[in-house]
């Protein structure tokens, strides 16, 4: 297991910087597309954690170690409600 | 996108990261004092920024102590259920608490960790008599490369650990840090875990703590690219310099200098607390 979170967490990491540095970059030339791809690189970061519980979730089910799967799940769940909660009360 | 404010934040971002991570911590406490202060921006657009950027910390400094099996991946998920949904709290009452709590809130939670860096920390005696409290599998061992073997260790008062890390996930959501000031105390002195796997651990479960609050705040649209982009990526490549720099600047030098920036930027989160405003806007 921790082998795995390993390469997620290292490759993830990597995508999201990169892509948040050309998003920047590009800025420069074409502030609009510029600012998507960085935007794009901040919520593949604010999402990568998740995705590492995800990750844990699945192999606890593999290894039928039902409890710990559940309390993953539950992690997740916490997670995906405070998503909610902020779409809820977005400002304009 | 004003380039040259980006370059600023890239910079800041790069410098507080690259001393938190000499010191082995988050640099996020120093991101949102210098973002509000200097930077003049609005208290929740600054936790957004450095909320993400506490998020690429733990992410990108992981996988080495991952693979050194410091990490305590089971007992990180159980206490990532507290510290989430204290998280969820945070973002519930970060919309209703005034902001002027929210500047001393952070002023003495600076004052906190100034003091915490001059306490030692001890690894806990391996005691025979404690009953296992958990049913859970917790307990686990480490190598330790400075003993060269093995080190069992037993995870003691779970639920006094998870207490303290809801507190944990609630002040990370409202300031918008990565609240190692709590979490040190929960796993030395709750758990006594030894320091090795404590910081990891504690390093681990960051990520997910901000992630939830960082959903939120995204959602809200509190996490603006162009303040948010420079300060993560400066942060990634300031944690990667941290490290490679820590050999050549002494420890105690280092921590002096650290506590030195805290407390005055400490105070003038306090005097912002006040209305009080020493910095006046250039713009």
């Amino acid at each position: 297991m921790e082998g795995l979170v390993a390469l997620l967490l290292r490759y993830g990491t990597w995508i999201a910087s990169i892509a948040i540095g050309c998003g920047l970059a590009l800025a420069v030339f074409d502030s609009r597309l510029g600012t998507h791809v960085a935007t794009a690189g901040i919520a593949l970061f604010i999402l990568l954690p998740s995705l590492r519980v995800l990750l844990m979730l699945v192999v606890f089910v593999r290894e039928r170690d039902y409890r710990f799967a559940a309390i993953a799940a539950l992690v997740l769940t916490i997670i995906l409600v405070g998503i909610f909660l902020g779409k809820d009360t977005r400002r304009s | 996108m004003d380039n040259g404010f980006a370059l600023w934040l890239f910079a800041v971002s790069v410098g507080t990261s690259a001393l938190g991570g000499m010191l082995g911590m988050a640099g996020g406490i120093f991101i949102v004092p210098i973002l509000t202060i200097f930077g003049h921006l609005d208290f929740h657009v600054a936790a957004g920024a450095s909320l993400v950027s506490v998020i690429a910390c733990s992410c990108g400094s992981a996988a080495p102590f991952l693979n050194q099996r410091l990490t305590n991946v089971r007992l990180a998920i159980v206490l990532e259920t507290a510290t989430t949904l204290g998280a969820l709290t945070g973002v519930l009452l970060a919309g209703a608490v005034p902001v002027s709590f929210l500047y001393f809130l952070f002023g003495a939670i600076m004052f906190l960790s100034a003091k915490q860096m001059f306490a030692k920390r001890k690894d806990p005696l391996l005691k025979k008599n404690s009953v296992a409290i958990s049913g859970l599998g917790l307990d686990s061992s480490y190598p330790d490369r400075g003993l060269g073997c093995e080190v069992a260790y037993r995870v003691e008062r779970v639920p006094m650990g998870m207490m303290l890390m809801y507190g944990a996930g609630l002040i990370s959501a409202l300031l918008g840090i990565g609240s190692g000031v709590l979490k040190i105390p929960a796993m030395d002195t709750a758990l006594r875990l030894p320091i090795k796997v404590s910081s990891a651990t504690s390093n681990f479960m960051i990520g997910v703590t901000a992630a939830a609050s960082a959903g939120a705040y995204f959602m809200r649209g509190d996490i603006v690219t162009a303040i948010a982009g420079p300060v993560a990526l400066g942060s990634v490549v300031g944690a990667i310099a941290g490290a490679r720099i820590l050999i050549v600047v002494s420890n105690r030098k280092l921590r002096l200098a650290f506590v030195v920036i805290l407390i005055a930027l400490g105070i003038q989160m306090l005097l912002a607390a006040f209305g009080v405003q020493v910095i006046r806007s250039a713009a």
